[in-house]
């Protein structure tokens, strides 16, 4: 049993010239629920990809249960479950004769737990897969996806295209998946709310960097979001480091700093603030900040 | 692999029947005219099929290749437990069955016929095995032709492929004319076609 399910060293991609990922290293332990967060293009997708021994990689190296994954075995490939964004199944074939097909190739098949989810998603069996609506192929997806009963679970962007309540039923699914003993998920999302339900670790990437790899609660515990008002006009610079944002109009500053301690609080007392508030951050709030062009300040500490 | 090679004849159901269909039309023109007339002039007759033959197992391969590189099949069956080299053995095998399938009868009516009505010759029965054996290697030459060339998105440049890898071929045949040395060119064209094509295929971004 591999304690890190998924180990990414050093990994870079260029595509056309054009550097997609930069140096990414990622453990994802045994067990976790891992939330890979990014605007498009940033990189998620690739890596993912990467991961699966779908696209090799320019420089690096990526490890999918303790196998190089550009030479992952079919009894590794057959422990790892793997939802496309997009959910690339074969268009021309009825639902019926794609399972039928992915069952007959699957090194192992949970017919019971198919059986639940088909029940569950209630799929039309004699329709072709290119007639099913975006959230029909994603719950088919899914279903073929858990039907392995997968060590190793890779969702990209499952969610995209289903209503609220297929979304509900997929993250109690992935819980469910995760209950059961050492599996590990990891999954990029651009719904954030689903990520924030579910996610035991955070990663951000950026312009193909990893800038955030942390737990949930030392993400939210790392970065503050600070309403200062100052008896005059607020000062230009509070000579602080790792500021991820800052707004300032008249006497009052909006500050966001990643890694909030003692002596930023100190530093920032020598100004003398009137009042200094936190602002609750969500997830999405968090996000944003992160990722938004003008934040060039990256808290290399959060990574790791 | 039975399933995988299942797969990629019922998938590619159409391109498969097509050579079927000129294999079987080629044995019975060969047997009509035989009968017909009682006499070896066979020969020519299934001859004359042959370069359509070719042109079925080229769109075969191109047929197989194009499919899953348009719909992204082998991603799917990559991410299912199944090796990029089981997935193109499989493609292989199935192309090389359905070369067999159509050659072979032909070749056995043509060998029958001339052996039935030709008079007894003794250089036909080399003649028939040099042309027998050139045909077979043009053949699975033109499927892999078509496997290489298969292997994009864009229609314009399968087809200019397509054209461009025949016509060297039938060149080729023609020049050097069925025998030792055309072979020769045959499994050193094929054996570069499929090292080429299965390195790109094992390589490629899926």
């Amino acid at each position: 049993m591999n304690d890190y399910p998924i180990v990414v060293e050093n990994l870079v991609k260029y595509y056309e010239g054009r550097c997609i990922l930069d140096g990414i290293r990622l453990r994802v332990p045994r067990g976790c629920i891992y939330g890979l967060l990014g605007r498009n293009g940033s990189g998620k997708t690739t890596i993912i990809r990467i991961l699966l021994g779908l696209e090799p990689p320019t420089r690096g190296q990526t490890i999918v249960l303790g196998q190089d994954s550009m030479r992952l075995s079919a009894q590794t490939h057959g422990r790892v479950g793997y939802v496309a964004e997009g959910h690339h199944l074969i268009q021309s074939y009825k639902v019926r004769r794609l399972i039928g097909l992915c069952q007959g190739l699957a090194l192992h098949w949970n017919e019971e737990f198919f059986g639940r989810l088909m029940e569950t998603f209630r799929l039309p069996l004699d329709r072709k897969v290119k007639e099913l609506s975006t959230g029909m192929r994603a719950q088919l997806n899914l279903a073929l996806a858990m039907a392995i009963d997968p060590e190793l679970l890779i969702l990209d962007d499952p969610t995209l295209g289903l209503d609220t309540i297929a979304r509900r039923q997929f993250l109690e699914l992935a819980i469910d998946v995760i209950q059961r003993q050492g599996r590990t998920i990891l999954f990029s999302s651009h719904i954030l709310g689903d990520v924030e339900r579910i996610a035991d670790r955070i990663g951000v990437l950026v312009a193909g960097k990893l800038v955030v790899d942390c737990t949930l609660e030392e993400l939210k515990s790392c970065i503050k979001k600070l309403r200062i008002i100052f008896p005059e006009q607020a000062p230009e610079d509070l000579y602080l480091t790792e500021i991820v944002n800052q707004q300032k109009q008249g006497r009052e500053m909006v500050l966001t700093v990643a890694n909030w301690s003692r002596q930023k609080q100190a530093i920032l007392e020598t100004f003398h603030p009137e009042s200094c508030t936190e602002v609750p951050m969500t997830l999405e709030d968090i996000f944003v900040e992160c990722t938004r062009p003008a934040s060039a300040v990256v808290p290399q500490e959060m990574v790791g | 692999m039975l399933t995988l090679i299942a797969r990629e004849i019922r998938d590619n159901i159409v391109s498969v029947a097509l050579p079927c269909l000129v294999s079987a039309l080629g044995i019975t023109v060969a047997v009509i005219f035989a009968f017909s007339r009682g006499n070896g002039g066979t020969f020519p007759v299934t001859i004359m099929f042959t370069p359509i033959l070719l042109l079925a197992f080229c769109s075969l391969g191109a047929s197989q290749a194009y499919g899953d590189r348009a719909n992204r099949i082998s991603s799917l069956l990559a991410t299912l437990g199944i090796t990029r080299n089981r997935i193109f053995a499989a493609r292989v095998l199935a192309g090389l069955l359905i070369v067999l399938i159509c050659l072979v009868p032909l070749a056995v009516t043509t060998i029958f016929l001339l052996w039935r009505f030709a008079p007894p010759l003794e250089f036909y029965g080399r003649m028939v095995a040099e042309i027998s054996l050139t045909v077979l290697l043009a053949a699975v030459a033109c499927y892999f032709a078509g496997l290489l060339v298969g292997w994009t998105t864009s229609k314009a440049w399968l087809l200019a492929g397509c054209v461009l890898l025949l016509l060297s071929l039938a060149s080729l045949v023609v020049i050097k004319g069925f025998g030792p040395a055309a072979m020769a060119l045959l499994a050193l064209f094929l054996g570069a076609t499929l090292w080429y094509t299965w390195h790109t295929f094992t390589s490629a971004s899926l």
